[in-house]
């Protein structure tokens, strides 16, 4: 029955991801292993959410500036922390750093956001806070990698892959794990790499962190030199050499299976083009995402191609707020770089947030907000603040969340998760879960063992779900 | 300390084969399903199962998880009990199975929550809620209903007691190495070489016939790409064809095995399982500024056929025997390294050890000690896979689940990795050591330099001096006139500076008068140049000079004294301190490799309890697994970390593992798949050798042939089943679709670096020469920080082995076509069918721009006509000549393609995502909708430049040229092998 299934849920899945082949193709199967499961389990339960969109926040941005009120600390500026810091840290830090910013009460809950995402805010009632995030490493790298894959010192394939898996895709003409503009740093590809479990879960990146989302395309979408008439021209003599060359060798699926990938690829170039081409948006959604606005106009494109593609069946849609600088990482001048990320991503996301909800996307999308870690409520110098780990705030919107809810909490300082503690294990787990996947469940077989997205760990967190 | 006294281990027989049945019935109902159906839950045919899970999910698993999996769970295991997992509750603990499905009475879970036993009564804080029981006593009557219960789980259970290790040994791949007989087939004409026995007497039991021999062509192609991953130019299969002797074929191998591309080809497999990288990767992505070096190495050690035992004992422990080298050679122990010449093939011993280096580290861990048991945990698991295919890695936290590996056999290899240096800063970002590997010559040419340096230094000095002493003469001839000199100046300047600060009180009253009030400021600015205060200063300087001349020799400062040389002395000066800098910078550098050397203090590791640094339990004394050790222990030396004995023991006849581990990756990389298929893991839950007596004795040979690989090259290619044709034979087929006994060859896909290297070569373009560095970034240097910028380059037509391994961003036609990703062994890259190759081929520059230099190559070239150009074009990419048919079909595409031809280009109209292809149905050709580009050769590098340079005048002939050329490249008989 399960290799029925298996073999069922193998027609699922679509570009990185030629249905056919995996199945078909022999060498595909005969693996490392006594099992490999080539093609992904049915839901375990019925799905809240049916897709990802993940906002990422390159650098970590400070929680005690943004979503996690700390009066106690605005009180306390300039004290000593009244509490031991963690035994290892990334840097020397000094004492309570009250933060510049002030908060205010929104939403049915009176939820304190502070002055840094005055249009987010307006959308607290949608969201789910998690302030009792915390991970395990205090360095970019092991972070991000903790973060995106579940293991900070071993290679292991991304939350999107697992989730491209576990459910495949809907669109066979488009990438079924999309990554917009991500970070070639700390991890770089690991981030959305697919490890062990096959290539075709791997997510496809579009442009990288360094160019302008302007510039965010699919490798090779383009050809440079045929018109779309010489080049279907090309592939139908192609397609004669390819055929003449299967009479000679019939019961050869991987002969069939690489004919059916060049026709599919030919149809790619047709509907990723159509996917990004924004002039197909109105004015007002355009405003709505910031694309008016120098500041807000790169991400806000980011953003628009996440509901582009959220609405042509991409299953897990990355956007990383990145820049050429030290992005979120304001080890100093605090007030400075967190206003100016602030300001880019801010509306963009707010628009998201509003745009996802009256197009009614957002019931069934999960929309995932956070960095890789928070930041210090301590000082570092005298006006910045460290990596802190221990605990911070991510927060989940649509997708079968509750809105205007706080979850979990951090100390009266904001230093360490205390409350409802949600480990990066845990976060995925919640995760998957919504998504209709166990993450118990979710495995893979490789080098004589199951392995999981959340190693030996992992719970999911139930008071979250609407 | 560590011999495990308690017996029993869980016997194992295994249950997943790829069933042609499984195989036929997915090819059926893909045709049929589609994605949503699959994607929809259970169906309603399972609506009574669906009811009983649901009822687990509901009230079972959230009691479990709430009230035993604490201690019985993922994180604890306590009397060996899970709970989390239902193959944990029926194998139990150590009382025994946890549940008897069906049979609530007979389950000890069921009795210890009804307290009946003092002994056994759990959970052991309270018991449960009536109503609870009720809920665990009703489920387990219904059948235990579970999701994991249908799953395919393995059929090994964990092992639930000590290891037994007499029992351990007893497993095939533990035993040792036998020499089975050849059998006796009944055709023994097609025996060449005993491998054809094994194959052929299982053939025969099976009912199986082997196919007819490979067609010539077909032969030299697969055999060429098989031994140096590059197609046979068309010169050298008319050779091969023409060539009708009988050792034609033997003299093909021979001709093969002794080009310096084998190397670089056989190599490239190596570098599979020596996750072979030039930079990091992981968090902090550095470049492996010497990694080029041991590549390097591997390369040469195959292509001069070194023993493959040598080979291993270098890349363990090479740096010990450079120490033995030297040492008996009379270099004293402790004289500094990188004073000390060594020959190439000492250095090769200290590169050698890169391998232990190459692997993925967290370089910005802030927990030093965690980080070193990391990196110490990697060389275990690569160790381990490599050499024994065995996941040592397992026993770092508890006992193997499975194989008889304790967590004191993990740490036992951890002794001896944790007394080896492999990092020479534990500091964030931390940095590797790297061995000096100067040779004599450059040690030479180091000290000639030197020698230049301290010349010109000298030179310098001389010079220096020399005007020192013109200095010293000239002030003492005007000793007496300064003297004098100073007394009148020194009364002059006084005069001077009263006359100053008079005028500068007169205007600074006449500022106040202006402004209307006293500002400061304007009387300062009435002064004028700050340099009117200068005067001021001259009477003291010239009394201090009058002072100077008349005291003891000066005691100035050399700068000071140069200041006052004349200016073309301070000229010359400069000119020769610049020559000296220009020396400096072109001293040759100290070369070094990445690799290991013992640490200065040798220790056993203690037990890390749940793998943890901060939990520490007995010590181990350093050695080898206990279970692949039947006699004595290794005996480990006091003053050396043990490696060399490791490294010795690795290829000792007392390893059954390594023989049999190297000859399956041979065969492997042969033939597509392993005599055991999981050629990584030679575990419990490996798979077993479909030929177990063919490994053996392949196994037994290759110590025989003194662990020569070419030998074992020559049994294999020279050997009937090797030479069999991929054709089908439907009697074959109806027995044995899956081609499990080798009644023919399977058909390959070329490997990324083949398809890449084989584009460069039918085009003509391929630069062959070899070896060194293609980094563009110094060592330790970042190719990627936190700005995401890319530096990396593959622009070159140097073979792929050349081309930068980046981990985290590897060239693309590698990614996509299923490259190692260089983070972990991989002895069984997959073969994957992807649209995204397809957009490669299409589209990539690579691709592209070697259509247009092969089609540049066929115009160029004297042919009578287009058919003899279409059998010219064949014969380079495919080794062969057309079928009729095909000539015409490529006769009618020239016509076609030439009347597709596009609207001139409009200016700066750049491609761009609006293209749209929607419209473009298979033979409607419409117009043209966006500006291609024609003419100029794009770069050779395949990452996508989209925006089109500025193309010369289009030549429609050439272009449709290019069109065919490009068409047979990306062709599947181009792509695969028969």
């Amino acid at each position: 029955m399960i290799h029925r299934r298996r073999m069922l849920q193998g027609s699922a899945v679509g570009f990185g991801h030629l249905a056919l082949t995996a199945m078909l193709h022999a060498d595909a199967a005969r693996a490392n292993d006594v099992k490999r499961p080539e093609a992904p389990p049915k839901y375990h339960f019925p799905p809240r959410a049916k897709r990802i969109i993940f906002l990422f926040m390159k650098g970590g941005p400070s929680h005690v500036d943004t979503f996690d009120y700390k009066p106690k600390l605005q009180a306390d500026d300039g004290k000593d922390l009244p509490f031991d810091k963690p035994s290892v840290q990334f840097a020397a830090t000094g004492k309570l750093l009250a933060s510049p910013w002030k908060f205010e009460p929104y939403g049915e809950n009176g939820i304190m956001v502070s002055t840094l995402f005055p249009n987010v805010a307006r959308c607290v009632d949608d969201i789910c806070f998690l302030h009792s995030v915390h991970g395990t490493n205090a360095a970019h790298g092991g972070a991000l990698l903790k973060l995106h894959t579940g293991s900070d010192n071993f290679v292991r394939p991304s939350m999107g892959a697992w989730v491209h898996y576990g459910l495949g895709t809907d669109n066979e003409n488009l990438p079924g794990f999309i990554t917009i503009c991500p970070t070639l740093a700390h991890g770089g590809v690991k981030n959305w790499g697919s490890a062990f479990l096959p290539a075709k879960h791997q997510g496809v990146p579009l442009g990288v962190a360094s160019k302008p989302s302007t510039e965010a395309n699919v490798k090779f979408i383009h050809n440079p030199r045929w018109t779309p008439a010489q080049q279907r021209l090309q592939l139908d003599l192609v397609n004669q050499i390819n055929r003449q060359h299967l009479t000679d060798h019939p019961v050869e699926p991987s002969l069939e299976a690489r004919i059916a990938s060049l026709e599919l690829a030919f149809r790619m170039q047709a509907d990723m083009p159509e996917a990004q081409d924004l002039s197909q948006e109105t004015e007002e959604t355009k405003q709505l995402y910031g694309l008016d606005v120098k500041e807000t106009e790169d991400f806000g494109r980011q953003c628009l191609l996440a509901r582009r593609f959220a609405e042509r069946g991409v299953r897990f849609i990355q956007v990383t707020h990145s820049d050429t600088n030290v992005q979120w990482d304001q080890h100093g001048d605090l007030k400075n770089g967190h206003e100016k990320n602030a300001k880019e991503v801010d509306k963009p996301i707010a628009g998201l947030l509003t745009d996802l909800k009256r197009r009614g996307l957002l019931d069934d999308t999960l929309v995932m907000w956070g960095g890789e870690f928070g930041r210090t409520p301590v000082a570092q110098g005298t006006n910045g603040r460290d990596h802190n780990p221990e605990g911070f705030t991510m927060w989940l919107a649509g997708g079968g969340v509750r809105g205007g809810f706080r979850y979990g909490a951090t100390d009266e300082y904001g230093y360490y998760a205390v409350e409802n503690k949600m480990h990066i294990h845990d976060l995925h787990a919640t995760m998957l879960h919504l998504l209709g996947l166990d993450h118990l469940k979710l495995t893979y077989r490789h080098a004589g063992r199951d392995f999981r997205l959340t190693d030996v760990a992992g719970n999911v967190h139930k008071e979250i779900m609407a | 300390m560590f011999q495990p006294s308690t017996i029993r281990v869980t016997s194992a027989s295994k249950s997943f084969r790829f069933s042609g049945v499984r195989f036929l019935a997915g090819l059926l109902t893909l045709l049929v399903v589609n994605d949503r159906v699959a994607n929809r839950c259970l169906a309603a045919d399972d609506a009574k199962l669906q009811a009983d899970l649901q009822f687990f999910e509901a009230k079972i698993r959230p009691l479990l998880i709430e009230k035993c999996v604490d201690c019985h769970g993922p994180e604890k295991q306590e009397s060996d009990l899970r709970l989390d997992k239902y193959a944990g509750m029926l194998s139990g603990g150590v009382s025994g199975p946890a549940i008897v499905p069906g049979k609530a009475d007979e389950s000890l879970m069921i009795a210890a929550i009804h307290y009946k036993d003092a002994a056994l009564q759990m959970p052991p804080d309270g018991k449960l809620a009536d109503a609870e029981i009720e809920l665990l006593k009703d489920w387990v009557n219904r059948g235990a209903p579970h999701p994991e219960a249908s799953d395919t789980a393995p059929s090994v259970a964990p092992r639930r007691t000590p290891i037994d290790l007499e029992e351990a040994r007893k497993f095939w791949a533990f035993r040792s190495v036998t020499r089975p007989a050849i059998p006796v087939v009944k055709d023994d004409e097609w025996v060449q070489t005993p491998i054809d026995a094994f194959i052929l007497a299982t053939l025969e039991s099976q009912g199986l016939r082997p196919n007819r021999p490979a067609d010539k062509v077909t032969l030299i192609r697969r055999m060429s790409y098989d031994m140096t991953g590059l197609p046979p130019s068309p010169e050298e299969v008319a050779e091969f064809l023409a060539d009708d002797s009988p050792g034609a074929i033997a003299r093909l191998v021979d001709r093969l095995l002794e080009s310096k591309e084998y190397g670089e080809h056989w190599g490239r497999h190596w570098l599979d399982i020596a996750r072979y990288a030039d930079s990091n990767g992981l968090d902090e992505n550095v470049a492996h500024g010497n990694a080029w070096r041991y590549r390097d190495y591997v390369v040469r050690s195959l292509n001069q056929d070194k023993p493959l035992d040598r080979f291993i004992i270098e890349q363990i422990a090479g740096d010990l025997l450079a120490k033995q080298e030297l040492a008996s050679a009379g270099v004293p122990t402790d004289a500094d390294p990188s004073t000390v010449a060594v020959s190439p093939e000492v250095a090769d011993l200290r590169i050698a050890t890169g391998f232990l280096t190459l692997g993925p580290k967290v370089l910005a861990e802030a927990d030093k000690v965690k980080m070193r048991m990391d990196i110490i945990d990697e060389q275990i698991d690569t160790i381990g896979k490599a050499f024994l295919g065995m996941t040592l890695g397992c026993a770092r936290c508890h006992d193997h689940k499975f194989d008889p590996i304790s967590t004191a056999d993990y740490y036992a290899m951890a002794g001896i990795l944790g007394s080896t240096q492999t990092m020479e800063t534990f500091k964030t970002v931390a940095k590797w050591h790297e061995n000096p590997i100067a040779s004599e010559e450059l040690l030479a040419s180091r000290a000639s330099h030197q020698k230049r340096i301290d010349a010109q230094k000298a030179k310098i000095d001389a010079r220096f001096a020399a005007a020192v002493a013109v200095l010293r003469a000239e002030q003492a001839a005007t000793k007496a006139a300064e003297a004098k000199a100073a007394a009148d100046a020194a009364k002059d300047a006084a005069d001077k500076a009263a006359a100053a600060q008079q005028a500068a009180d007169k205007a600074a009253a006449e500022a106040a008068k202006v402004n209307g009030a006293a500002n400061p400021q304007a009387a300062n600015d009435a002064l004028g140049n700050p340099q009117a205060a200068a005067p001021q200063e001259a009477p003291v300087a010239n009394q201090q000079t009058a002072q100077a001349a008349a005291a003891a020799p000066p005691q100035e400062k050399p700068e000071e004294l140069e200041a006052k040389f004349p200016e073309a002395v301070r000229n010359e000066l400069k000119g020769l301190r610049d020559e000296l800098a220009a020396l400096d910078k072109a001293m040759p550098p100290l070369p070094t490799a990445m690799g290991v050397k013992d640490e200065s203090e040798i220790t056993d590791q203690k037990i890390h309890v749940r793998g943890s640094h901060l939990t520490l339990g007995a010590s181990v004394p350093r050695g080898v697994p206990v279970v692949l050790t039947p006699g004595e222990p290794i005996a480990m030396p006091p003053a050396s970390s043990g490696r060399l004995e490791l490294a010795k023991w690795l290829v000792s006849p007392d390893n059954p593992l390594t023989p049999r581990v190297l000859v399956n990756r041979v065969w492997r990389w042969h033939f597509g798949r392993g005599l055991v298929p999981s050629v990584d893991n030679f575990g419990l839950l490996g798979e077993a050798p479909t030929h177990p007596e063919l490994l053996e004795w392949l196994a037994s040979e290759l110590p025989r042939s003194g662990w020569s690989l070419k030998s074992l090259h020559r049994l294999i290619l020279l050997s009937s089943t090797y030479q069999m044709s991929s054709e089908p034979n439907e009697a074959s087929v109806a027995i044995d679709q899956d081609n499990r006994y080798w009644w023919r060859a399977d058909i390959r896909r070329l490997e990324a670096e083949s398809i890449r290297d084989g584009l460069l070569a039918a085009s003509g373009r391929l630069d062959r020469s070899m070896g060194g560095s293609m980094l563009h970034v110094g060592n330790h240097e970042f190719i990627f920080n936190h700005t995401s910028k890319d530096e990396t380059n593959y622009d070159t037509t140097r073979r792929s082995l050349y081309l930068p391994v980046i981990r985290n961003n590897l060239y693309d036609g590698f990614t996509l076509f299923d490259y190692s990703t260089a983070d972990v062994v991989n002895g069984d890259r997959q073969t994957s069918t992807v649209a995204p190759q397809a957009l490669f081929m299409l589209n990539s520059e690579i691709v592209l721009s070697s259509a247009e230099a092969l089609a540049d190559r066929l115009l160029r070239e004297e042919a009578a006509d287009d058919q003899q150009r279409i059998e010219r074009l064949y014969a380079m990419t495919l080794s062969r000549y057309p079928e009729t048919e095909e000539s015409t079909a490529v006769l009618d595409f020239l016509a076609k393609f030439q009347a597709e031809q596009p609207a001139p280009p409009t200016p700066a109209a750049a491609p761009s995502a609006e293209v749209t292809l929607a419209e473009v149905a298979p033979d409607t050709p419409t117009p043209a909708a966006s500006q291609p580009g024609q003419g100029s050769a794009p770069a050779v590098d395949g990452t996508a430049k989209d925006a089109a340079a500025p193309r010369a005048p289009v030549d429609p002939r050439r272009e449709a040229w290019v069109a065919i050329c490009q068409g047979l490249l990306i062709s599947n008989e181009f792509y695969y092998l028969h």
